[in-house]
Order: structure tokens, then sequence, then C-alpha cells
């Protein structure tokens, strides 16, 4: 009898964690949302900071839409794909009414393939490679954010603006850093900008001494660095001690901003020009709005993945509303045919062709506060969505 | 020259890393998987005092002494019990540590990196023959020599580096000459894990300080320590150096094929001459 | 391989009864035990109707087959591997290769899988024949490294480089919608049951008994004719051909197959699942995996800090329970 009760005993442990209650289909009582992030590990900074743009944007509607309370559950990826999927899965069979995820492109489109499936729309605030709204596209998955292209052209253009006239590139080694590359190269090319020397990184090198060493010794006027992640900070950091910013021209996309700045320190951060998804100085109502309820929550400034997700699911949850029926194949169409008027950014412009908003492109460049303050972004050159996005054919 | 330079400064860091788990590894034959996560703790302990305090050089002290206690600890109540247990079960326990300490860091720091000011001495660069090499690593290099030279001044000269050797070579015979080789087991530990802190609070300024810091680093470290035998500190210099400068040169002149040249080197070591490259057997320092 | 079972029938090893501290005998009860947890596996499935229950319990039966397979090297042949992410990793390309670039069926890529992993395991044998020890395991990890770092740069085109390659498919019968999990997990079922029978009667067979005295005593093993190196590459060689299902069911389940398979975490976390379940048992790496995936849901799903609740977990097991949650049970059973 004993071992009958041990043999239970461990059996329903087994069990308990398996079993979640299952809600029945499409049920109308809440308004369900799944923030799949990596909350943890190499991106989990990047991951907090999506996570409380989209708590802004919730609070902004006393978290109510469609007259049903919004129920928001995060799940950590852990910076793995692996973990994205099952997150995203285990989500899916919860019956949600949006995805939201998630930082990594790779990630991205696989968690699609499972959105897709289930015909769930999928909110993107931040992974920009092309195949998301490209070749991989799906009628569920929008991305209200910049794509690959849009930023070569920005980065083409500031290029030109500031007169550069030779041009040294470190780039990560990974398809979207490649295609990246081989883009922007032509590009360059193309506007009288000569490329002299380029070297691939592999994702996660500790140590860019000998590659910064190179660029300087090269003779170009300026420096493209297109690295990722932690590597943004390692080679800043390592670029402080040489010097780089103020021997060089640094721009990149997505390269600097005021968190980075923190990592990176004042040395190896100001001069840097980077790409700006979003700033917090840009002069909408909404922006002022959002931007103190922002630091009234958080005790500081939203950064780019902030405003970028606060964005995104306010401008989704809006659409929502305005359909006024709760049924999601109106809400997809409502979405694909929308205009954003007064994004944090100014317009944007959902395009149906392919689900990615057309938007107006930001580029800054790092200084200090005030002197000697930490480091922030002055916002030095704007682009108009019509230079930046080729019409859908 | 700056090429030498650098890959001199990534051996020298490499080094410090290595000799404290060839360290553990000779004395204890216990392999630290925790290390990197107890370097990791290193760089984020020195980043607080030197916040703290804006003293870089106190940071420098007192980070490996905050590792050598955490280091006894860990050897008194999570090692020692499981000494007659077969090896793998340091690989769990030391997992687990690796946990704990992450978590910690994640609590204590949040998930945002940080970064250590060099003090102002120590920054900038110096211009030698028309190239700029940046002082920090300079500094490095000079502690890292100056490390070397203790450690095996240490070790093979002095008394405490008799009694070490005395009892990884044969404990029982030590602790019959009155040797407590229990506190001599948890000093070496504890020793290990300072330099591991050592090399964290060095890195500090130089690499991102962030949770993930550990695991990029102890893979290298791995490399060092077979090269140059497990328990030879001689040899981890060389494996450090070798490494180091296959980094440097790797990437200025083939950048792609530098993981895997090191790891062929690596794989036809542990083939052809499993001791290390640089040792006639298994032995302390 | 025939000859060596017929060597071993010959001269009749005598059977693994005897224990060190950490294995336990009695094949019979570790047999009905992990039966018994297919069974309530299989209850589950059948009851819940929920696709993430459903996929759950695929990722533990598919991690349970991995760590299967990872015993047979370990805890029956004492071959302490720190690269088995390799053979789990090139199985799973392996059957998605199968399936997508060739459009080869499910079972073929299936078959691809598992002699892919052979392959590589009895390869790594084989280059570390004359390497034994401590030094064997670092060897094994080295390897492991090359070989996803190859595939992660060198090998991009192939491997899909850091995005891998997502919509790997799932199997095609009849009008069965295997896209559902909770029609998946019956594909994964199946196999969870054939690797556990398969695993026992390898371990009863010849061979197996063979494989159990490599890791009790090499030396006297030697002394009555059987060939040490040969056991080790068989050994290897089908530890790589289980991890490499595993992989392939991985692929399948996620729908994405990543470098990050190859990962030396990968290596390391199936280690530990067999250790805290148990080694050189069936129940043992079938209740490490259940309890290691179940435990970081729950600790998950009531704190931010279950990561190092996790630590804890494990320091607390070590020192506790060597003979981990297998044993624990096995025990228990025993005394019924």
């Amino acid at each position: 009898m004993q071992q009958l009760v041990r043999g239970a005993a461990l059996a329903l442990t087994l069990v308990g964690g398996m079993l979640t209650p299952t809600v029945p289909a499409w049920a109308q009582d809440a308004f369900r949302i799944a923030g799949v992030l990596p909350l943890s590990g190499a991106f989990g900074i990047i991951g907090e900071n999506m996570r409380r743009g989209v708590t802004i944007a919730i609070e902004e509607r006393n978290g109510r839409v469609l007259g049903k309370p919004i129920e928001v559950s995060w799940d950590d990826t852990e910076t793995s794909t692996q973990v994205a999927v099952q997150k995203t899965t285990r989500a899916l069979s919860r019956e949600v009414h949006t995805v939201f995820g998630e930082v990594s492109s790779g990630s991205t489109l696989a968690m699609m393939k499972l959105t897709e499936q289930r015909k769930i729309p999928q909110l993107i605030t931040l992974s920009a490679d092309d195949r998301i709204t490209g070749s991989d596209k799906s009628r569920y998955a929008f991305r209200t954010s910049n794509t690959v292209a849009m930023e070569n052209r920005m980065i083409g253009e500031f290029a030109q603006r500031q007169g550069a006239k030779k041009l040294y590139a470190i780039v990560a080694d990974y398809q979207v850093g490649r295609d990246m590359w081989a883009a922007l190269k032509a590009d360059f090319e193309s506007r009288g900008i000569q490329v002299v020397g380029v070297d691939l990184a592999a994702i996660g090198t500790k140590d860019y001494a000998v590659l910064l060493d190179k660029a300087l010794r090269s003779g170009a006027d300026s420096l493209m660095l297109l690295v990722v992640g932690g590597d943004v900070v390692t080679s800043l950091k390592q670029g402080a001690d040489v010097g780089l910013a103020q021997k060089m021209r640094v721009m990149g996309t997505m390269l600097m901003d005021e968190t980075l700045g923190l990592a990176v320190g004042p040395a190896g951060s100001v001069g840097v020009n980077s790409t700006l998804r979003y700033h917090h100085t840009q002069d909408t109502p909404r922006n002022k709005r959002f931007v103190e309820a922002y630091k009234a929550k958080y005790k500081e400034l939203p950064s780019q993945y902030a405003g970028e997700a606060y964005d995104g699911m306010s401008w989704w949850l809006d659409t929502v509303e305005s359909t006024g029926v709760w049924d999601k194949e109106k809400w997809v169409d409502a979405f694909r045919a929308s205009v954003r008027k007064d994004s944090v950014e100014g317009e944007k412009r959902m395009r149906a062709c392919d689900n990615q908003a057309e938007q107006p492109g930001l580029f800054g460049v790092a200084e200090r506060a005030g002197g000697d303050g930490p480091i922030v972004m002055k916002v030095t050159e704007r682009f108009g969505a019509a230079s930046l996005f080729k019409p859908c054919s | 020259m700056s090429t030498f330079l650098i890959g001199l400064s990534i051996a020298m860091l490499l080094f410090l890393l290595a000799a404290g788990l060839t360290l553990i590894f000779g004395m204890l034959r216990i392999i630290n998987f925790a290390h990197g996560a107890m370097y990791m703790f290193g760089a984020y302990l020195a980043y607080q005092i030197s916040a703290a305090s804006g003293n870089f050089w106190l940071a420098l002290l007192a980070a490996p002494l905050g590792l050598a206690l955490l280091g006894a600890l860990a050897e008194r109540w999570l090692l020692r019990p499981i000494y007659a247990m077969p090896h793998e079960f340091q690989l769990l326990i030391t997992f687990g540590l690796i946990l704990v300490l992450e978590e910690a860091v994640h609590v204590f720091w949040g998930l945002s990196g940080r970064s250590i000011a060099p003090p102002a001495a120590l920054t900038g660069s110096v211009e030698w023959f028309g190239t700029a090499f940046a002082r920090y690593r300079l500094f490095v290099i000079a502690l890292g020599l100056a490390m070397v030279v203790l450690l095996l001044v240490g070790i093979e000269r002095s008394r405490i580096g008799l009694i070490v050797r005395a009892c990884s070579v044969n404990p029982a015979m030590a602790a019959a000459l009155g040797v407590k080789v229990n506190t001599v087991r948890t000093a070496v530990f504890a020793a290990g894990a300072a330099l591991a802190g050592l090399a964290g609070a060095i890195a500090g300024p130089m690499l991102p300080i962030q949770l993930q810091m550990g695991t990029t680093i102890i893979l290298d470290c791995f490399i060092v320590v077979i090269l140059g035998g497990l328990g030879n500190i001689r040899g981890a210099v060389l494996g450090a150096l070798l490494i180091g400068m296959t980094r440097a040169y790797g990437q200025q002149w083939l950048p792609e094929w530098i993981d895997m040249l090191t790891y062929g080197v690596l794989i036809a070591t542990l083939l052809l001459r499993p001791q290390g490259l640089f040792s006639k057997k298994e032995r302390l320092a | 391989m025939n000859s060596i079972a017929s060597q071993a029938a010959a001269h009749r090893p005598v059977p693994a009864t005897a224990t060190s501290a950490t294995r336990l005998p009695l094949a019979s009860a570790d047999l009905r035990a992990s039966l018994a947890v297919a069974a309530l596996f299989a209850l589950v499935a059948l009851t819940v109707r929920d696709d993430g229950v459903s996929f759950m319990l695929s990722l533990i039966m598919v991690w349970a087959i991995f760590a299967l397979g990872y015993d047979l090297a370990f805890g029956t042949a004492g071959i302490l591997s720190f690269g088995h992410a390799a053979y789990f990793g090139l199985g799973a390309y392996g059957a998605t290769w199968a399936m997508l670039r060739f459009n080869l069926p499910f079972s073929v890529g299936l078959a691809c899988a598992m002699v892919a992993g052979a392959l590589a395991g009895t390869l790594v044998a084989w280059i570390g024949r004359r390497v034994t020890g401590l030094y064997f395991s670092l060897l094994t990890l080295m390897l492991a490294e090359l070989v996803s770092i190859v595939m992660l740069t060198r090998l991009r085109a192939l491997s899909g480089g850091v995005d891998g390659i997502p919509g790997v498919p799932r199997p095609q019968f009849m009008d069965i919608d295997f896209f559902a999990n909770s029609a998946f997990v019956w594909v994964v079922f199946a196999l969870f049951l054939a690797t556990v029978l398969g695993v026992h009667l390898l371990r009863r067979s010849p061979l197996g008994q063979a494989l159990q005295g490599l890791r009790q005593n090499p030396v006297r093993l030697e002394q009555l004719g059987l060939n040490v190196g040969r056991l080790r590459l068989a050994a290897m060689g089908l530890s790589g051909a289980v991890s490499g299902l595993a992989g392939a069911l991985l692929a399948s389940l996620m729908m994405y197959v990543s470098p990050q398979l190859l990962h030396w975490k990968v290596s390391g976390d199936v280690l530990i699942m067999t250790l805290l379940g148990g080694s050189g048992t069936l129940l043992g790496p079938i209740l490490g995996v259940a309890f290691f995936e179940l435990l970081k849901e729950l600790l998950a799903e009531y704190t931010d800090h279950w990561y190092g609740l996790l630590g804890v977990v494990f320091i607390l097991g070590t020192i506790f329970m060597p003979r981990g949650l297998g044993g624990l049970v096995l025990r228990r059973w025993r005394r019924a």
C-alpha cells in the first residue's frame, strides 16, 4: 500500500509540471498576449527593455481592449532558438490572441513558422532580417520596425552626406551580416566611396584589437562596424584604448545608444554614429506621453528596444480596438491596411504586400550630456520613408 | 609589433585564468568547471568595488581576495563531500555552482553589461614607432609577467610550494609529517579561485563585463591547460603564449581559420602528447 | 561485431551484479519501472489533448532517448564523453538534409540520422583509440567543438549558419496531420519504447555484457581475449546512433535545426540529466530528463530566479543522492 502511495506521489509530481489549465477554443474572456522574448542570456537586456515598452502600451489603455482585460504572459527564451520554439508552441496551445517576439532573426523566423501554421497574429518590433517580410513572409506576422535593406540605405546615404572617401569594414560572420555587407559594398561603391578593406569576425570574438589596428592603419577615413550583441561593446571598448572614434568616422546600425554607452563607457562611445530605431527626443505628442509614462515607472529614459516595442504594440492594440469585433482575420486585414499617423517616430504606414511598416529612419551620434554626463544620442540625420523603401511590386 | 603586444596581452590574461585551473587540477585532481563563472564574478566584484570607491587598485586587490573566500567555502562545503565519488560528480556540483553564481550576478547587477574605467594613468595609448599601443594592455602584460615569476618561484622555491607539492604527490606521507592536508587543499582551491578573480578584475577594463563572459573564455582556458599539460604551470605560460599569439596573428592574416587552427593543434596534442606539449609527464609547476 | 559477441558468449563473463557505489543491479526491476513510466507517458498523451502538453511530453521522451543513448557509452561502457552533442546534432542535420534536400520520407531520415550518429561516434572512438581516461574525455569535447565550429562557419550553406534551417518537416503517413503535437507524440512514443526495449536487450546480450565489462575491468577483459579497442568502437557507435535518432526527432519536433544543437552545453546537459537520474540503468536517464525539464518549467513559473534554484538542486542532489533519482526509486521499488 505504501509503495502504491509513493508511486502515485511520484507520478503526480512527474505529471504536475506538465499539465497547465486548458482553455476552450478561442475564448473571449480576455485578450491574451504571449510575450516570447530573451529575458536572460546574451540578449536578456534587450528582451527586458521590450517587455517594458509593451507594459506601457498596455497600461496606457488601462489594460483593456475590446472591452475585455488584457493578459500578458512572458516566456523567457534564454537567448536560444530551441527554447523560443518550445515556449511559442506552449503559448500557442494556451490559445493566445497575439504572439510578441523575438529578438534574433533566427528565432523570429522559426516562431513565424509556428504562428503561421496556427494562424495567430505575431508582432515583430526588432528582428531586421529581410526574409521576415520577404521570402519567408506570412499573412499573420507583422513588423513595425526597421529592415536590413532600410538600414543599408540609411548607412550609404549617411556616409555620402558626411563626405566619406575611403572605408574599412569589420563585419560579423553570420548570414545577415554577410548579406548586409554584400549589399552595402555595392551601395558604397556606387556612391563613389572606396572600400579599402574588410574583415569578417566571428560572433563572440573576444579581442578586436588586431582588427581595429588593421583598420586604423589602412588609411581609411571611415569604419563600418557591422557587429552584433556583446561584440559591439567589446569592439568599442577596445577602440577606446586607441582613440578609434576620434581617428576614424565610426558608423554602424544599432551600434550605439544610451544603454550601450553605459556598457562601453564614455571613452569608447563619444563620436560613434549609429542608426537609431527610435529616440526619446522625437517631438511627437505620443512620444512625449510615452517617455513621461516610461520615466515615471522605470526611472530612466526608454531605449530603442522599448520605444519600438511600445510603438508596435500600441498600434496593434488600437487597430484591434478599431475593428470592434472579436475576429482575428478582421484584425489582420485591418492592420495590413492601417496607417499610424502619430507613431512615436512620425508616420508609419503598414504595407499589405509584405506586412512591413514603412517609416522614417534616424541617424545619431553619441556625446556626453552636458559635457561630462552619461552618453546620450544626438539625432543628426532624418530620412523620409520614401527614400528608404522600394514600393510594393 | 602591435600584433605581438596584443597577442602577449591576450596570452597574459589567459595565463592568469589557466594558472588557477591547472593549479587546482594538479593539486586536487579536480577540474573546476566553475572557473569561468568565478572569473565572471571577479569582474563584477571588481566593477562594484571600483565604482563604489573610485579606486581601481583597491578593486584589483579586493576581487581576488573575495574570490579566495568564495573558493575556500566552495571547497569545504561542496567539493570535500564528494572527493570519494567518481569524477563525473565534480561536473554536476561545479555546474550547480555556475548556476548559483550567475543567478547571484543577475540578482545584484541585473542584465546590462558593465564597464570598469581604468585609472587615468593607464588610459589611452603611447605612440611608439608610429603605432598606438594601449597603455592598459602594457599594464596587463607587465602584471602577467610578474605573476608568472611569482607563481613559479612560489611553487618551486618556497616552503609553501614544497608543502603543496608534497600534498599532491603523497598526501598520506605529508599528513604523517604533520601537514594538515585538508587545509592545504582548501588553500590551493582558494588560490586558484583568487587567480580567476584577478583575471576577471584585469579583464574588466578590456572586455565587456557581462553574464556570458565566463562561458566565452572557459574553452580557451581549457585549451591552454591541455596544451600546457594538466598541473603544469610553466606549460600554462607557454600554452597561453601559443594561443594568444595564434589568436592575434590569426586575426591579422587569416581570421576565418583561427578557431579551426586552434582546435587542430589541440587535437593533435591530445593524440600525440596528451601530457601536454611542454612537459615530460604530469607534474606540478 | 559478431565475432566479439560470439567470443563473449563462449567465455561467459560473470553477469554484471557487482556494484560500485553508484551503480545498481536488478535489470528486471529497472525495466519494469521504466515501462511503468512509459505507460504513464502514454496515459497522459491519451487523456490530455493539450498541444502544449504533448509538446512537453515529446520533448521529454526525445531527450530521454538521447540520455539512454548517452548512457550506452557512459553507464554501460564507462566512457565519459563530453562531446555527445556532435552525434545528436549531426543526426538532426542528417535527417534534415535527407528530408529537405532529397525529399526522402521521415523513416529514411531517421535512418540517415542513426547512420550519421553511428559513423561520428565510431570515428571519434577510432581517432582516440590510443588515448584513455580523462584525456579521451577532453578529446571528445574538442572534437565536438571542432564539428560545431566547422558546421557554424565553414559549412554555413549546409547548416544555415547561426540562423539554422527552419521548416524541418514532420512525418507524412496516410492523412494524419502530424503537425499537431497530439499526433506526433505517438511517433515519439513508439521510438521511445523501442529505445527502452532495445537498450535493455542490448545490455542483456553478450555484447552488452562485454561492454559492461569495459567499464568494470578492461584489463580482465583483455585477458579473456576480448578486443577492448573494438568494444570501444562498438560502444561509441551504438551510443552515437541512438543519440543521432534523438537529434532527428528533436529537429522534427521543433521543426527547426541549427548549429546550437552541436554546442557543448548540449553535451553538458545530457551528462547532467543522466547523472541526476542515475547512470547505468534504464530508469535513471528517463527520470533524470523528466525531472530536469519539469523542474525548470515548474520553477520558472513561480520565480524569476529559477536558474539559481536549479543550481542549488544540483548541488544538493549530488551530495545527497549519488545514485540519482533512479537509484532512489529502484531501491524503494525493490523493497516492495
